[in-house]
């Protein structure tokens, strides 16, 4: 830091050169130099960056769609012949959406018929586990099937003395 | 777009330029001689159709116990719905095509299409609107089942509500 400031008395008619020439201004005692010139870093990194996303990018993807639509074209809008079932990709106008459809899409009427297949099957889930549920909740109002809440009782005695101890509680606070 | 069937305005509104033609056609022949001459007969023609959809049982016709039935009538009443839509946008731009080109005639001279216009978005409300963003097929039968029973009970829409007699 402190060599800088020695070099402020140097550098007083050489800031005046860099206006002029952007020679060598710094003195230093080797023969390279360095040039001290207002930094082109965003002017570089704009130039790189246009020219990815032109070159790699929009001239390639432009010139694609532009020689498609020369070469092949749109399609025609006509009517469906009699008997003929079209294939996916002759619903649509573009040859690039064409061959996006027959290469990569899926069939629509494929997944329509595969919505309604398991809309069929979780409405037969649901079904069965609403009946499943009902079951239930009548055996364990009734208690007459020995299914879901049947614990075999070994322990009558045990059983009598705390169910007379819990009416006992009960009656005394009524409020509960 | 072609050279001989683009028709421009025949008036161009400028009192100063009152025929567009000759100055809209060498400009179009000039720009269209490239695709028409050169590129369009090399071209292989191939056609693309519309999807065509058959009909489904609509929501009355299905129990209250099948979905399945019940979600192919909500996609068929999604699909009417669009094309009713469409249906009342083309003809209230008949309408205004009528009005902007008469202009200040346009309340006397477009009466017919403004009828034709209006009728057709007094009966797309009454089937489609005030129905949520995320209505069904099912809300759509309902708000019909309950007008008529508004109607049994009150008389057509727009006499207004009886008093309990």
């Amino acid at each position: 830091m402190t060599v800088l400031s020695v070099l402020r008395a140097v550098a007083g008619p050489a800031r005046l050169a860099i206006t002029h020439n952007s020679q060598q201004v710094a003195k230093m005692s080797d023969h390279r130099a360095m040039n001290i010139i207002p930094s082109r870093f965003q002017w570089n990194k704009f130039k790189d960056m246009l020219h990815l996303y032109f070159v790699g990018a929009a001239i390639p993807l432009l010139a694609g769609i532009g020689i498609t639509n020369m070469m092949v074209g749109p399609a025609t809008l006509s009517e469906i012949p009699e008997g003929y079932v079209p294939r996916e990709d002759e619903y649509y106008k573009s040859p690039i959406t064409r061959f996006l459809v027959r290469n990569f899409t899926r069939n629509e009427q494929m997944e329509y018929e595969k919505k309604m297949q398991y809309i069929w099957e979780t409405e037969h889930k649901r079904q069965l586990r609403l009946i499943e549920k009902r079951v239930k909740k009548l055996m364990a109002e009734r208690g007459d099937y020995k299914a879901w809440y049947y614990t075999p009782h070994i322990a009558r005695k045990y059983q009598r003395i705390v169910r007379k101890e819990t009416e006992e509680l009960m009656e005394r606070r009524p409020a509960a | 777009m072609h050279l001989e069937t683009f028709s421009p305005p025949t008036d161009a509104g400028f009192p100063w330029c009152d025929c567009p033609q000759c100055l809209y056609a060498p400009l179009l022949s000039t720009v269209l001689w490239f695709p028409e001459r050169v590129v369009v007969p090399n071209r292989k023609e191939y056609p693309w159709y519309h999807r065509s959809y058959n009909r489904v049982p609509t929501i009355d016709q299905c129990y209250t116990d099948d979905p399945v039935c019940f979600f192919e009538a909500n996609e068929q009443w999604i699909r009417d719905r669009q094309v009713d839509r469409e249906i009342v946008n083309i003809l209230r731009q008949r309408w205004r095509d009528c009005a902007f080109y008469e202009g200040v005639d346009a309340p006397v001279k477009c009466v017919e299409l403004q009828k034709i216009s209006e009728d057709a978005e007094t009966n797309f409300f009454i089937k489609y609107g005030d129905l949520s963003a995320y209505a069904n097929v099912k809300d759509c039968y309902m708000k019909q089942k309950h007008r008529m029973l508004w109607e049994r009970r009150h008389g057509p829409v727009g006499t207004g509500m009886k008093t309990e007699q």
